[in-house]
């Protein structure tokens, strides 16, 4: 359950290591955003040196989420922590590599790209 | 699950037993503070706390039972906890004699000769696609087994196109192809994209930009991966 001003980490190595949700993409009053939805976030913290930097607007889409996500097989996901990837506007991610575990919901959402790149999919 | 049960009832042995500890605390703590020797002490907790509740209503009786056990000492609780093991001993040993000579295998499991058919039709769907790429002079193409390393596909397809025209032309032969002969629809990008992905299932297929290739670089990622020989290289495959 992501709304503006949620915090999230980042998990993927484009630079940035804390983002701030501002907006959710999708209907023009939506509440919250879950797995697989795409966000407009502002990066409050971000790794020097690095092509991203700290008060940056950019889109991002969320990986894992603590609000626990149900599958139609009665199998419930919850993460420790909120966490989204760094996308660009084609959709692309901004980082080569994914960190942690995902969820395979992405790839039916049309993120295969972030699928490939992570390690482990659950 | 068989392992969280166990270690409930493990847990559950101590915590009990400190519970009417603490009780016994409360009714008598003057004794509690000075136990020299815990068996005397125990006991005698044990007879003061009898006779309470007994006046007082006749839900405490499991209570009751909790101090006598108490009241044995230390070996009586030492025998109290090899008694809970015991009793999942025995739970399992019958368990197992109930249900161990069922194997139980889920149903959705193919069998090995329907999965080396099915990974047979994708390395051929796979192979054909490559040549296609190769046909619209689609760079460094190479076609990973990826089936060991993820669940989730058993092919990956790794192409450079130069420009994004060219990513359009590669992108459409390959949905022509895979339409028409398969009847096979893709998920991914529709647009021509710097990294366009093509998802067909069991088959993936990436095409790259030279500077988004070298940027992601899958096939270091995917280093552990069977690459997989392609025909084109020696005799170019008939196309009608």
């Amino acid at each position: 359950m992501i709304q503006p001003q949620t915090h999230l980490n980042v998990a993927d190595n484009s630079g940035a290591r804390e983002l701030m949700c501002i907006r959710i993409i999708g209907a023009s009053n939506r509440r919250y955003a879950h797995i697989g939805d795409v966000i407009v976030a502002v990066i409050k913290e971000a790794v020097p040196n690095t092509p991203l930097e700290r008060s940056e607007v950019i889109r991002a889409v969320i990986v894992r989420t603590c609000k626990e996500l149900k599958r139609d097989n009665g199998m419930i996901i919850r993460y420790d922590d909120n966490a989204a990837v760094v996308i660009d506007q084609e959709g692309n991610p901004k980082g080569t590599r994914i960190f942690g575990a995902i969820a395979r919901e992405l790839r039916q959402l049309n993120f295969t790209k972030i699928v490939s790149l992570a390690p482990e999919v659950l | 699950m068989a392992v969280l049960i166990t270690l409930s009832f493990a847990g559950a042995g101590p915590d009990y037993r400190f519970d009417a500890l603490k009780k016994l605390g409360r009714l008598e703590p003057k004794l509690c503070q000075s136990s020299t020797k815990p068996f005397s002490h125990k006991w005698f907790h044990c007879k003061c706390f009898w006779q309470e509740p007994r006046s007082k209503n006749l839900s405490l009786k499991s209570r009751e039972l909790r101090t006598l056990r108490l009241a044995r000492g230390k070996e009586a609780e030492d025998s109290f906890s090899s008694n809970v093991s015991e009793d999942t001993d025995d739970m399992f040993d019958d368990l197992f004699d109930r249900y161990g000579k069922v194997v139980y295998q889920s149903n959705d499991r193919m069998s090995p000769s329907i999965e080396l058919d099915d990974d047979a039709e994708s390395l051929s769907f796979a192979v054909e696609v490559a040549s296609v790429a190769n046909d619209v002079k689609a760079g460094d193409i190479k076609v990973l087994f990826v089936k060991p390393l993820v669940y989730w596909t058993r092919f990956f397809i790794i192409a450079t196109a130069f420009s994004r025209p060219q990513i359009d032309a590669i992108g459409s032969r390959i949905r022509d192809l895979a339409e028409t002969k398969y009847g096979r629809v893709p998920s991914g990008d529709s647009k021509p994209n710097s990294w366009t992905l093509l998802d067909f299932g069991d088959v993936v297929i990436h095409i790259f930009l030279p500077p988004q290739r070298a940027f992601y670089n899958l096939e270091e990622f995917y280093a552990n991966a069977t690459p997989v020989e392609l025909p084109f290289e020696n005799q170019p495959p008939f196309r009608g």
